[in-house]
């Protein structure tokens, strides 16, 4: 009984009589990324963290779990803003394709092809 | 090790495995009919965890007797008025306070029991609890979680919190009740304290929570018989757990 886990915070803002979403992440091993696993519902973020754990994290599948109340989650949705109708493929981090540039460059100046590194 | 360490042992064993067989089993009953679906699962799974507690010491029991009778055999064929769990859980689960109240005072209780034993000279023993004890933390935690949400709010939750207290007052410390030949476990260092001071320190433990939720403390110390004396409700919930291996004992599941 003498542990400072998130479980022993209180949760301020809710009067723990109504069920409400969270959102639950986690991360398989140390050093991968957090993955949404899905939610709970609970009354407040110290029930939350219990069911987070039995739900996504008592088989030892998980060695760090996060709970995000739903309500507290930002979203964007908006296809004018995430899905644009116009061709902007020079904004991706691949920038324009190269392929034919290169196959005529090496054309011209007799080179080969290089070979695939090897990983 | 000699005969009187081992009898005391075997007692010490056999009433741990039954109080977390017993109470495990008791609490199953929630798979299904819980609160709510995230807590059905929650306790559904806090009851697997101590019928898998309660294997584990019956499985180090039987080894200790060496008597060619398995886990299983001590886990269902005896007579009701042969198991040796404590009254505390002997109880029925009652309605969802009763069960909070139970797991509560269980849970912080059998902490205390397995910190006594956490350095036992007897290394099975001491091997086996060092994986109940992480367990067991968990289960503290969120018996602890539901006993002050019952405690803190008004109306319906608290009255029936103080009526589940009132019920298992009597039996509240009764893990602590006296073992057979315990002084035989303390001075082979297996247990670190008689029951009865272990009991001290439960209560020295538990006294802030129920000060803070001005409740009463549960002081009454635990009677003799607390591991003999069984009621109807236990003697009820074996007809339950013994039902299938009854009908055919000698089966191979």
């Amino acid at each position: 009984m003498t542990d400072s886990l998130p479980l022993d915070r209180p949760s301020p803002s809710s009067d723990g009589r109504t069920l409400e979403a969270w959102e639950v992440f986690r991360q398989e091993k140390e050093g991968d990324p957090m993955r949404h696993g899905g939610s709970v519902m609970a009354p407040d973020a110290e029930l939350a963290v219990h069911y987070a754990r039995e739900l996504y994290g008592r088989r030892q599948e998980s060695v760090r779990l996060w709970v995000v109340r739903r309500a507290d989650v930002h979203e964007l949705e908006d296809p004018d803003l995430l899905q644009p109708p116009l061709d902007r493929s020079f904004k991706k981090p691949g920038g324009y394709v190269m392929r034919e540039k290169l196959a005529a460059a090496r054309e011209r100046s007799g080179q080969a092809k290089p070979k695939a590194r090897s990983k | 090790m000699n005969d009187d360490v081992r009898v005391a042992l075997d007692a010490l064993l056999l009433s741990m495995a039954d109080d977390e067989f017993v109470i495990g089993f008791s609490d199953s009953e929630w798979t299904g009919v819980a609160p709510m679906l995230e807590e059905d699962v929650a306790m559904s799974s806090l009851a697997q965890d101590e019928l898998g507690h309660a294997r584990a010491l019956y499985d180090l029991l039987a080894q200790l007797r060496d008597d060619g009778r398995d886990a299983d055999a001590i886990a269902y064929d005896r007579e009701p008025h042969e198991y040796r769990h404590c009254r505390l859980v002997d109880h029925g689960r009652g309605d969802w306070a009763r069960t909070v109240v139970r797991r509560f005072l269980y849970d912080t209780a059998d902490t205390v029991r397995l910190d006594a034993l956490a350095d036992a000279s007897y290394a099975p023993l001491a091997e086996l609890i060092g994986k109940i004890r992480r367990e067991e933390r968990y289960h503290v935690m969120h018996a602890r979680a539901w006993f002050e949400r019952l405690a803190g709010h008004d109306g319906e939750p608290r009255r029936r919190l103080e009526d589940a207290v009132r019920h298992l007052a009597q039996d509240a410390g009764t893990v602590f009740a006296d073992l057979p030949g315990e002084g035989a476990l303390v001075e082979a260092g297996i247990l670190n304290a008689p029951m009865a001071d272990l009991h001290k320190r439960w209560l020295d433990q538990v006294a802030a929570r129920f000060e803070a939720y001005s409740l009463p403390l549960p002081t009454a110390p635990p009677h003799p018989d607390a591991r003999h004396a069984h009621t109807d409700d236990f003697r009820w919930l074996w007809g339950e757990f013994t039902s299938v291996r009854r009908l055919d004992p000698v089966a191979t599941w």
